[in-house]
């Protein structure tokens, strides 16, 4: 008996130091919160859940990691704003967040060393990280993402909405997103679905980008890259207007005339071509990358 | 060999028997014993049976304490080497020669309005006290784009020198500073919420 006596006072030791090295407190609120109000999370590190409801509440789980001075959440004229508070910049822990917000609600995310995962928040989003990837999904409001570093995924649900995606270094996936989309990396590969296209500004400094589209009447396509392959799946009908150049690259299309040398001297190609009445513009120009363009 | 025989203990040692017979045969008492357990073995066998299980539980509950603070130790050690190799990181960073600001122009034809050059300096300067703020990870990845968009800029410059109406060159030149500026702004008002900062600190 002393025997179990003292090994169970050992595993209850070993315990309590697993506690003690986690270190981590859990937080619960709910406050009362407008339908179409604001929300505002900042995380230094860690992961952030945020969930849209029906409900005028927002509820926060927070799991707060060690260096975490305080979890600070006010609430004040429609406007909930959470911080995790952290003793410096470089030692704090991990802190997690779920947070449920009403579903119509602006939300504003900003998080460092933190992944995001937004799902059924239907107002604007606002949404960066400096490192740590950003999913979400979005409907007819505006969003803008900037990551410093970090991939970043939106599944968009085919209704109109405008869309600023900014990242220095990190992949993009965009799927079913219809409206105006501005689309800028330094490094990283862009794959982007947009069952109508209205407005797209798309720039990359070193990645590849295909993007499979409808061009809207009247609708404007600019692409630009330095060191980056441009590839174009354009669904039909096709009625738009097509001028693509490049310093130093290829031009494939499966519709059209063929391309151009532009010089004797120097490598690259140009292509201009109308297809139906040309009513949407495509523009699209490299410097060191290939330009395909199908149907 | 004479003298072996010559010594009286010898001779003395040489006269015992053998083998010695016992004196009545023991080992049917032996086996009856063996064969036949006592009223007293009999009534401590559950008190050994439950002996026996309470060590085997007494043991499992100390492998399982064992391996426990063992887990707990190497995640500690886990994180220490952590630290250890973000502290290396921020080390070689700090050793690693900043970015240059690469002298801007359109192809050495014209050189860059004294205002862009002042804020481009002015949004460089930021910019490196910024990063400083940052994970050694995201640094090094910022400072590595930001190297390479000055590279492209300078390699674009330089073609433009030898293609001075190259108008795609002009645009994409443009462009790439552009890129540059936004590359530098993008951390600039880049904070983290600590207990030193002010609420307008917390922009990120």
């Amino acid at each position: 008996m002393r025997a179990i006596v003292t090994a169970l006072s050992l595993v209850l030791t070993s315990w309590c130091a697993v506690c003690a090295a986690s270190d981590e407190d859990t937080v619960e609120r709910t406050l009362p919160a407008d339908l179409r109000g604001e929300v505002e999370i900042v995380n230094l590190s860690g992961d952030v859940q945020v969930r849209g409801w029906d409900r005028a509440e927002v509820q926060i789980h927070a799991e707060l990691g060690e260096g975490v001075e305080k979890l600070d959440v006010q609430s004040s004229k429609g406007r909930t704003s959470i911080n995790v508070i952290v003793q410096g910049h470089h030692n704090s822990g991990s802190s997690d967040l779920v947070v449920e917000i009403p579903r119509d609600s602006t939300l504003l995310v900003k998080t460092v060393s933190a992944d995001q995962t937004i799902a059924d928040v239907r107002g604007v989003q606002r949404l960066q990280a400096v490192s740590g990837s950003i999913n979400t999904q979005v409907w007819s409001e505006e969003f803008s993402v900037k990551t410093i570093s970090g991939e970043v995924t939106v599944s968009g649900h085919k209704t109109p909405a405008v869309a600023n995606v900014n990242t220095v270094s990190g992949d993009v996936n965009l799927a079913d997103i219809v409206g105006e989309l501005n689309l800028e990396t330094v490094t990283g590969d862009m794959q982007v679905s947009m069952p109508t296209l209205n407005r797209a500004r798309i720039q990359t400094t070193n990645g590849d980008l295909h993007l499979v589209t409808l061009l809207a009447r009247d609708g404007r396509l600019e692409a630009e890259a330095i060191n980056g392959d441009l590839s174009f799946t354009l669904r039909q009908p096709i009625d738009a207007e097509f001028d693509i150049e490049t310093f130093n690259g290829e031009i494939d299309n499966c519709f059209g005339p063929k391309s151009v040398r532009t010089s004797e001297f120097a490598p690259g190609n140009a292509l201009r071509f109308k297809e139906g009445a040309g009513s949407a513009r495509v523009r699209i120009k490299t410097l060191n990358g290939g330009v395909e363009i199908c149907k | 060999m004479n003298h072996k025989h010559s010594d009286p203990l010898d001779r003395a040692l040489g006269s015992l028997p053998r083998d010695v017979q016992p004196e009545r045969d023991l080992w049917s008492d032996i086996r009856a014993e063996i064969s036949t357990p006592s009223a007293a073995t009999r009534s401590a066998s559950p008190r050994a049976a439950m002996r026996l299980w309470m060590s085997l539980a007494a043991g499992f509950l100390l492998i399982v304490a064992s391996s426990v603070t063992t887990y707990v130790i190497t995640q500690q050690a886990a994180q220490k080497k952590l630290l250890v190799a973000q502290q290396a990181a921020a080390a070689q960073l700090q050793q690693a020669p900043a970015v240059a600001v690469m002298p801007a122009s359109f192809g050495g034809q014209e050189a860059m309005s004294a205002e862009y050059l002042r804020a481009r300096q002015a949004l460089d300067a930021e910019f490196q006290r910024q990063i400083k703020t940052l994970p050694p990870v995201t640094r090094a990845k910022l400072e590595r784009n930001l190297a390479d968009l000055r590279r492209a800029a300078s390699e674009i410059s330089a073609t433009l020198a030898e293609h001075p109406n190259h108008a795609l060159l002009q645009e994409l030149l443009l462009s790439t500073y552009q890129s540059e500026l936004a590359l530098l702004g993008s951390v600039t008002n880049l904070s983290v919420p600590t207990l030193t900062s002010t609420p307008s600190e917390t922009r990120l």
